[in-house]
Parts: C-alpha cells; structure tokens; sequence
C-alpha cells in the first residue's frame, strides 16, 4: 500500500529533516509515527500525501510513484488522500455544513454529499452536532469533525497529523478510541503524533522518528 | 451544480459589507472609465479647417424659398406638413422681402431637429411641390473653439487613466478582503487535492460580473440621454453624438465588451494576489 526507501528531505537551509527513511505501511494497517516536535513528522505525512515532491528516494502509494506524478496526477491522487492537518481549525459555519462544503468541493451532487456527510458524521459520533457552529465545538469534538471531513468521501488512505494536540489524558483515548473505531475495515491510516499514546486494548504498529530516522 | 457554480456561489456568499463596499467603488471607477471612453466617440471631432471650407459643418438653418404662385391655403398645408416632422425642431414662414429685398412669396425657416438628420431633411425639401429652392445656412464654428479642445482631451485622457487606477485600488482592496474572508475555504481546497488555480476563474468571474454590470449601466443611461434628447429636440454641437440611436448602440456594445475584458483582466490581477505571502500556504 505505501513503500518508502531511500527517502531524504533537507530544509532550503541544507539542514536534514528526513534521512534514509524506510518504511512499509500495509493495506488496511494503523500506523503510529510517534516522535518529538520538529521530527519531521508532518513533513512525512506531507510527503506521504503528495502535498510536496521527495527530494530523494522513493514513496510508492497505492503503486503509484509520488516523485513521478505529473502535477495533475499528483492532485488526483491527493483527493483519494485523506488529511487532517495539525492545528485543524473548522470553517465559520455549522458542522454539516463544514463537510457538505469539503464533499461538494470534490464533485458530489447535493443529495450524494448529504448522504455521506450523514455517513462520516455517524462514524464520528458528531450526528447530534450537526447543526452546531463548528466555532463553538470542543477541542475533541473539533478533532472529530477533522476526522470526519478527512474521511467523507471514501479516501483510500487517511493521515492524521498531531490529533492528540491540546487534549486531556481522557479526551486522547477518546480519540484514539475514534480513530480506532475508523481504521476498522479497510482503510490505512498513518497518524503522527508527539504522544503519549493512552494504553488502549486494540493493536497497532507504532515506529519513532528520531532525528530525521525511523525506528520500529 | 457543478463544482465551479457551487464555488462561485460560496465566493458570492462571502462578499462582506467591506469587500462589498471596495467592489462596489470599483465598479463606479471601471463605470467612470466607461463613460469617459464613450466619450471620445461621441463629443464629434474638432473641425479642421479643410472640413469647413468643403462645407461639412453642421447645418444650422434651412431655407425652403416657396413659389409665389401657391395659395395661401397650399402654403398653411405646407407648414403644417413640416412643421409636424419628427426631423424638424421649430417652422416659421416669413416674406421673402424680409430675407431678401425685391424678392417675391414667401419663405420657411426651418430648424432641423438635430445636425444629423438635417441633410435628409434638406433633401425631402428638395422634392417637395411648391418649393423652388432650399438654402442651407450652415453654423458658424469657431475652429479654435471645437467641442472638445486638446485641452479637455488631454483632462479626459488624464481622468481615464485616474479612473482605471483608482478602479484597480479598489479592487485590490475588495479582493484582498474576500480572500481573507474565503482563506478557510482556500486552505480546506488546497488541503483537499485542489488546485488553487481553481479560485482564478472565480476571481476573474466576479471582475466580469462587475464589468458587465458597468457596461450595462453605461447603456441604459446612453439610451436614457439619447431618448431625453429627442424628446426635448436639443441642439447642441458638443451632444449632437447622442442624436444617433445607431451610434450609440454600437458604442455601448463595445464599451460593453471593454467592461468585460477590463473587468477579467481586474480579477486576474486579483486572483494574483493568492500567491502573495499573505496567502500563500505555509509549507
């Protein structure tokens, strides 16, 4: 599903963020990248999803070579990707609203966005705060609704960037719990987090990154 | 609805009062431009002196010099017949004796109703029963002192320039206010695989919009003066271009179109401002 070798990345100051990464990810796995702020964490997801070239080496996603996409391609691509960015901050309208504006952004006719958004919005557990502004949710009701516009239209690979940031011991099982509960099936999920993560019953692979290296 | 329509739609939506207000100005400017460029075309030009001399100056006066032999009852019919066209201001008969001494019958002094349809009237009056000659007395133009003298040209060229400027300020402003108010949506776009060159039609469809709107506005009140104009049988070298229906429709066609092409070029200069460090994604 996802194949990385040989991937490096520099900053334009020549400093080395990622150095030498391999990584595996199969179809349908969680994936853990825990590591300290400035690890270079968000970069690899940002790579990952085709949101900036490799310098050097190679990430295959999906079987398709990333570095090699034509810009086009590449956002084609970053459609099928779903991303929750660190930091998510919603948009100034309600929660529905917020993903029927993501769903009919990418195409869907109304009646097929309502349905999906109703879809995502279930796997979350927002449907009661549907009508709510999104300005006025919880810090952990925002990471849902992050969540949920990541995965309204059926990504074929979902990456979470920091969902545990400013939340509490309890509030960060509850997410993880959420991501969980959205892994279940078929999609791949790759979540970078600074952690710790809660002790939680369901398995998962957790690698580190560590001054710009991976270690399982 | 296509993603385009329903992002223009949301573009729409996010107009504020403050954008509102900037596109607005900028549309009274690009709508000023207009109406100085139409303008041009309208005020006729100055007369040379090689036009004068070959009598193309405007006539001002016509004379329809009457056979002596018409009853009194054929000459009342006659005036009536021209005074009731719709080419002809004002009719007065006169004596010829009053115009020219020792001659016979009588006289009409007519006034056409605007330059233009003055040499058509000219020619009906030819061929009119009753009438032996036709005397054109045509204005007399002070050729230094044309409609519109170099220096008014070279004020309305200077305020051209002005209103297109001020235009371009103002649509500054106005499309860097709906882009901070539309920045979620732009981030939520660039974040969800789509092009951000997705927003320059956008930008540019709002520049149209307003560029047709100022173009649309420039052609009701041309047709209002024109019709104003008629109405009130005005004469008046400087406004004898808004007596031409046919003018003044193929003017507000092509000011019309000059809206639109400024008004997509004003939006592309918007849509510019995305890749300014204000908007520009951090990476």
């Amino acid at each position: 599903m996802i194949q990385v070798s040989e991937l490096h990345f520099s900053a334009e100051e020549g400093i080395k963020v990622l150095e030498d990464i391999h990584l595996r990810v199969e179809q349908g796995e969680l994936l853990y990248v825990v590591g300290p702020a400035s690890s270079g964490k968000s970069l690899l997801l940002g790579l990952l999803g085709g949101q900036l070239p490799p310098q050097r080496g190679q990430i295959l996603v999906h079987g398709r070579n990333v570095g090699r996409l034509s810009p086009e391609k590449r956002l084609e691509l970053r459609q099928r990707i779903g991303y929750m960015c660190q930091g998510f901050s919603p948009l100034d309208r309600t929660v529905h609203e917020n993903l029927l504006f993501k769903l009919r952004l990418l195409g869907n006719f109304r009646e097929q966005a309502e349905e999906k958004a109703l879809l995502a919005l279930e796997a979350t557990g927002l449907i009661r705060q549907q009508a709510v502004e999104a300005a006025e949710l919880s810090s952990l009701d925002r990471v849902r609704l992050g969540l949920a516009l990541a995965v309204c239209n059926d990504p074929l690979l979902l990456l979470i960037d920091e969902p545990l940031e400013g939340l509490d011991a309890d509030e960060r099982g509850e997410a993880c719990r959420l991501i969980d509960r959205i892994h279940t099936g078929h999609l791949t999920v790759v979540t970078a987090t600074r952690g710790p993560l809660p002790d939680l019953t369901q398995e998962r692979r957790i690698v580190h990154l560590v001054d710009g290296a991976v270690s399982e | 609805m296509n993603p385009f329509l329903f992002l223009f739609r949301e573009l729409l939506g996010a107009i504020r009062a403050r954008s509102a207000l900037y596109f607005a100005l900028m549309g009274l400017f690009l709508f000023i431009f207009l109406a100085l460029a139409a303008a041009f075309f309208l005020v006729p030009p100055s007369i040379s002196a090689d036009n004068a001399a070959d009598g193309s100056l405007p006539i001002e006066e016509i004379q329809a010099i009457l056979s002596p032999r018409l009853s009194s009852a054929t000459v009342d019919a006659l005036y009536l017949d021209i005074r009731g066209r719709s080419d002809v201001s004002r009719v007065a008969f006169h004596f010829a004796q009053e115009l020219v001494s020792g001659a016979s019958g009588g006289v009409f002094v007519i006034h056409p109703a605007t330059s233009s349809v003055a040499q058509d009237l000219v020619a009906d009056l030819r061929i009119m029963n009753g009438v032996t000659e036709v005397v054109e007395r045509r204005r007399q133009v002070d050729l230094d002192r044309s409609p519109l003298s170099t220096a008014a040209r070279i004020g309305l060229l200077i305020a051209l320039v002005l209103a297109i400027a001020l235009s371009l300020l103002f649509a500054r402003s106005g499309y860097r206010e709906l882009l901070r108010d539309f920045a979620g949506e732009i981030r939520l776009l660039r974040l969800s695989g789509i092009s951000e060159r997705t927003v320059i039609p956008l930008t540019v469809g709002i520049g149209i919009l307003i560029g047709f709107l100022a173009g649309l506005l420039l052609l009701v009140i041309l047709f209002v003066l024109h019709y104003v104009m008629l109405s009130q049988a005005m004469s008046q070298p400087a406004l004898d271009g808004l007596a031409d229906g046919g003018r003044i429709l193929m003017i507000s066609l092509v000011n019309l179109v000059l809206g639109l092409v400024l008004g997509g070029l004003i939006g592309l200069y918007g849509a510019s401002l995305l890749s300014s460090r204000e908007f520009r994604p951090i990476p």
